[in-house]
């Protein structure tokens, strides 16, 4: 799965995605075929670890949905949440940004949208790192502690919520600093011409009709065909 | 604008340029040059004087990606930068910023080098051939396959220099490229320009300190003035509001480990209040992590204490912007500060130059300035033990650093512990005493007058200075 075609593992993400509007039961039955499928391509693991640090995401919408509609659209919301979490790992764990790029100019995408893109896609775990400075920096000058009590929790989510300031300001200024990097060697020039192409191979072909069955499945299931 | 004949001038020239950005007031006062084929130019001068904003007036990234004022003229070869299209420019005049690390674009050594080449719109077997070429000239054969984000200061800088080079530019134009480098990358970095030069380019770097760029055969200087000269401040500061009382700090078996990788290595030493102690060696030796270790930031294995327990050490952070978020230097440096010491905000702003900024908007000051107000806030705090700052002379020029080190010697009179990390051998040979690293191992510790005279050692620790370097 690691090395599979981007193009598939876009496929196979975006197919199994569908699986969300289904009923409780089988959007229960599609994840834990979805947990298989990651289990086999030894993702498991990493999967767990991504939907744990939606745990109280997850906790929180559980117990909203419950005490204000249903035990029911608790559960199927934490699911899908769970489903879509599991999707987006297998995307995020298994492809560069580099491939993402190729993928993307395959679907006829301009390249500078194609180009902004994988950046954006590239730049998504120096997001958590980055919070994670700023965090520690606030510590180091004694401006933020974690929380030891809900007032305390109330407090943290205020001092939080100004924190995004030098967020934004060190994500902007990541954005620029490539922009002008790319600028710098001819990013805009027409006469580009790219040196990779895609090749689907034997596996790939597989995993794509799979992607596209499930998701005419899955389809055909919801619409009762 | 007709482009003017090649054969009668040189690769990169600038009439009368200056520049105004949109949001701040004049960035570049008018300044002409001429850069021919094989001269290596070294503009200098203080912070702000505009030298990074030249540097991409040289290159016309502006104005074609700013939207400020631009006057008068620059050509790269016989080509006006204001009415060429980017593309065609920086086929002409190649630039490497300062950070090396927040350049590169790809996720393996490889396809870094081979973006700038597609983009030149070249056949494959000619991108294939100045990929091996490029990765061979800079050293990077045995790292193709790694992703940027994971190596060195020095491995990163020769990897943007090979991006930008493997397209053949008639010009290179460097911003402070040796300014987060420690001496034996920038020992390589000089090594890579004088090749470059003779070659035929025309290199252009723009730094603070003279010292490397003096390496380079045949090397002009330019220096820009734009900035004014610093007002003139007292020899030393008032003593502080308050006093500590004498303490030592015990640091034993200090280790950390992430993953397989071991980052500090049983790390023992002592620190008495007081005490101004520099930490070097090379990039990734462990530095900034036993900052983050001492500040309490970093689980470690092993003890560090002082009398009355932990260590209460305040830290101020290499980049000042994941500090600051408030509306003005003030309400910035008083946030969640109960009661705050009154006196010592305004011996602060004082001892710091930020009388004038209190009620600007931190973030929209200079990277000094900013510095600067990171500081304060930390100290604002009172931090019972006393501070660190990991790489404070970064990218300063002498009169900020002159204005540090007023600062760290008036805490130190205080009875404050100060460390701080930094390649600056200069900056170094102001502390009391020095600790060397190499591979997360304490090798040496003594007098930065001792350590620094010890040419075995330097080397060994990555520090190698200008004059040094020059002898070999």
């Amino acid at each position: 799965m690691r090395g599979a075609d981007p193009r598939v593992k876009l496929a196979l993400s975006l197919g199994l995605s569908l699986a969300v509007m289904l009923p409780l039961a089988q959007v229960a039955a599609a994840l834990a075929l979805y947990a298989l499928l990651l289990f086999w391509a030894r993702l498991l693991p990493l999967a767990a670890r991504q939907a744990w640090r939606l745990r109280w995401v997850l906790l929180a919408l559980f117990v909203v949905d419950w005490l204000v509609v249903s035990l029911e659209l608790a559960a199927i919301v934490s699911l899908r949440i769970l489903l879509l979490t599991g999707t987006f790992t297998l995307l995020v764990a298994t492809t560069t940004s580099d491939e993402l790029r190729l993928a993307l100019l395959w679907l006829r995408l301009p390249y500078r949208y194609a180009f902004s893109l994988s950046l954006a896609f590239q730049s998504l775990h120096l997001l958590e790192e980055e919070w994670q400075t700023i965090l520690e920096a606030q510590r180091a000058r004694g401006a933020w502690d974690p929380p030891r009590n809900l007032r305390g929790l109330w407090q943290q989510t205020r001092e939080l919520t100004a924190l995004t300031v030098p967020a934004i300001v060190l994500t902007t200024r990541r954005a620029w600093a490539l922009t002008e990097a790319a600028y710098a060697r001819g990013f805009d020039s027409p006469r580009r011409r790219p040196y990779r192409q895609l090749r689907l191979t034997g596996l790939d072909g597989a995993l794509l009709a799979g992607a596209v069955l499930a998701a005419a499945g899955l389809l055909a299931w919801r619409l009762g065909l | 604008m007709v482009p003017l004949e090649a054969e009668r001038h040189p690769i990169l020239r600038a009439e009368a340029v200056e520049y105004r950005y949109a949001q701040h007031g004049p960035a570049l006062p008018p300044v002409s040059l001429a850069v021919e084929a094989g001269v290596c130019l070294a503009l200098t001068g203080p912070s702000g004087c505009g030298k990074s904003t030249l540097a991409r007036c040289l290159t016309g990234l502006i104005p074609h990606l700013y939207r400020g004022e631009m006057r008068g003229t620059v050509w790269i070869e016989t080509l006006p930068t204001a009415t060429t299209p980017l593309w065609q420019l920086t086929e002409r005049a190649g630039m490497v910023f300062q950070n090396p690390a927040a350049q590169l674009l790809a996720t393996t050594v490889e396809n870094e080098v081979i973006f700038g080449l597609e983009n030149l719109g070249l056949p494959r077997a000619e991108i294939e051939t100045r990929l091996e070429e490029a990765l061979a000239r800079f050293g990077l054969a045995a790292l193709r396959r790694r992703d940027p984000r994971t190596l060195s200061g020095g491995e990163q800088q020769r990897l943007a220099l090979a991006s930008i080079m493997s397209r053949r530019p008639a010009a290179l134009v460097l911003d402070e490229p040796f300014s987060m480098l420690d001496g034996s990358a920038a020992a390589e970095l000089v090594t890579a320009l004088t090749e470059l030069s003779a070659a035929g380019t025309a290199v252009v770097a723009c730094e603070h300190r003279l010292g490397w760029l003096e390496l380079l055969p045949g090397a002009r200087v330019l220096r820009l003035e734009g900035a004014p000269p610093p007002t003139p401040e007292a020899e030393a500061l008032p003593p502080l509001t308050f006093r500590r009382a004498p303490f030592t700090l015990h640091a034993e078996g200090v280790t950390v480990q992430r993953g397989a990788n071991v980052v500090l290595r049983d790390l023992h030493f002592e620190a008495r209040g007081g005490e101004v102690l520099a930490i070097a060696g090379r990039n990734g030796a462990g530095k900034t992590t036993l900052l983050r270790v001492l500040a309490g930031l970093q689980r470690a294995e092993g003890h560090l204490t002082v009398e009355d327990g932990a260590p209460d050490l305040g830290l101020v952070f290499q980049n000042p912007d994941v500090q600051l978020f408030n509306a003005s230097v003030r309400e910035e440096i008083l946030y969640r500060i109960p009661n705050p010491d009154l006196a010592l905000y305004a011996w602060l702003l004082g001892a710091l130059g930020l009388e004038r900024y209190e009620s600007t908007p931190p973030l929209l000051l200079s990277e000094g300035e900013k510095k600067r107000v990171a500081l304060a806030t930390v100290l604002m705090r009172r931090p019972r033990d006393g501070i660190l700052l990991d790489e404070p002379a970064l990218g300063q020029d002498e009169a900020h650093k002159a204005r540090l080190l007023r600062l760290v010697r008036a805490l130190a009179d205080a009875g404050q512990w100060v460390a701080f990390t930094t390649h600056d051998l200069a900056l170094a040979s102001h502390a009391d005493r020095l600790l060397l690293l190499a591979e997360g191992r304490l090798i040496a510790e003594g007098t930065p007058a001792a350590l620094l005279g010890d040419d075995a050692l330097c080397r060994r620790a990555g520090l190698r200075s200008p004059e040094q370097a020059a002898w070999g």
